[in-house]
């Protein structure tokens, strides 16, 4: 008896986890979905040079998303200058199985660190959706601006300082040898003449 | 009746023209600013940001514009200005190189027409674009050519084997 029991209650879950995954997966066909990445395609963050930051959004569902809306707004006006770029776009539409990307160049204004967090997405999954759907890209996360001084302390050619150096080490090289070359003219014999 | 059947036919052989230009841009003006990479040591991808205005004299609004760089096919983003439109690029910095660059832009119809062209294998340039926006990249800098470390220890290098030499030659004539 118990055991006939305990077998219905094992088919019983498998039907409801089948039934489940059933429609989950049978949701997707018909719905969007969409994964949005955003990331910083800088190998140094310099205070007065440009940060680029690329943005892309790919569909995994099974039908397009409709009116696709990414907002910026993490970056504020005082600390980032924007070179090119527009940090509120939008899609019309994403087909599915597609991505679009999306980039904006930024220049900060002050070094120090700072933490990038994540922009907002928002779209709606099928034609006849009853509200947006509202999402996140993924956030590259805390990076350090370096200040421009330091910067190129490391990384410019130095050029003025190395002809500095050179206009340095001129005396010691043209003391020793004009005391030389005067000393040469002055006792050097003339040639014999051949007679 | 009769006026009132010609009127009718008048204004709808006016109105027609239109409805059926509608969707399609009369007199495309353009006004693009670009951006391209130019520092490859701060950056590691080459990046294109071309954003673009374009009004037409049918004033249509809100148009849904596919791009073409080079062979790469792209919807066109859409900002939240009127007539403001932005086309973004990113890939290696070997693979966007120097040079001009063409963007073509086309509209619903005119991207189909390119699809079934691209599919059927036809010539792309049967197609013709709404507008289209030429820019330059001049190509980025890795720095300079020579390191001027290398540079100054070359030329230290040159004046000791000058001084060296005249030395050794002064000490055997001698």
């Amino acid at each position: 008896m118990l055991a006939a029991r305990r077998r219905k209650m094992k088919l019983w879950v498998l039907a409801v986890l089948i039934s489940f995954a059933g429609y989950s997966l049978s949701e997707e066909e018909n719905v969007a979905r969409l994964l949005a990445s955003k990331n910083v395609l800088n190998q140094y963050l310099v205070e007065g040079r440009d940060l680029t930051v690329q943005y892309t959004i790919f569909n995994i569902g099974g039908s397009a998303a409709l009116d696709v809306n990414l907002k910026e707004e993490s970056f504020p006006e005082q600390d980032f200058e924007v070179v090119k770029g527009n940090l509120n776009v939008k899609w019309e539409r994403i087909a599915p199985g597609t991505n679009v990307s999306h980039v904006v160049v930024l220049r900060p204004l002050q070094f120090g660190y700072f933490n990038f967090t994540a922009a907002e997405v928002s779209y709606k999954p099928s034609e006849n959706a009853a509200s947006a759907v509202v999402g996140f890209t993924s956030a590259p996360g805390e990076g350090g601006i370096v200040g421009s001084k330091d910067f190129d302390r490391k990384f410019s050619p130095h050029v003025l300082d190395w002809l500095v150096f050179a206009i340095m080490t001129l005396p010691s090289l043209t003391i020793p040898f004009l005391l030389f070359y005067r000393s040469k003219s002055r006792y050097d014999t003339p040639k014999p003449k051949k007679n | 009746m009769e006026f009132a059947g010609k009127m009718i036919s008048l204004v709808v052989l006016l109105v027609v023209p239109f409805v059926v230009l509608g969707d399609s841009c009369l007199s495309p003006e353009v006004k693009a600013e670009t951006y391209t990479t130019t520092e490859a040591i701060v950056s590691t991808e080459t990046v294109f940001i071309v954003q673009f205005t374009l009004t037409c004299k049918n004033k249509v609004r809100d148009m849904n514009l596919y791009a073409d760089i080079n062979g790469r096919t792209l919807p066109v983003t859409k900002t939240d200005k009127p007539d403001l439109y932005q086309v973004s690029i990113s890939d290696d910095h070997k693979k966007l190189s120097s040079g001009k660059y063409e963007v073509r832009l086309y509209d619903e119809e005119g991207y189909s027409m390119l699809r079934k062209a691209q599919r059927s294998g036809e010539s792309v340039d049967s197609v013709k674009p709404v507008t289209s926006i030429t820019f330059n990249h001049p190509g980025v800098s890795k720095g300079p050519f020579v390191q001027s470390e290398f540079v100054a220890v070359v030329i230290a290098v040159l004046v000791w084997y000058f001084a060296y030499s005249t030395r050794s030659q002064l000490q055997s004539s001698n």
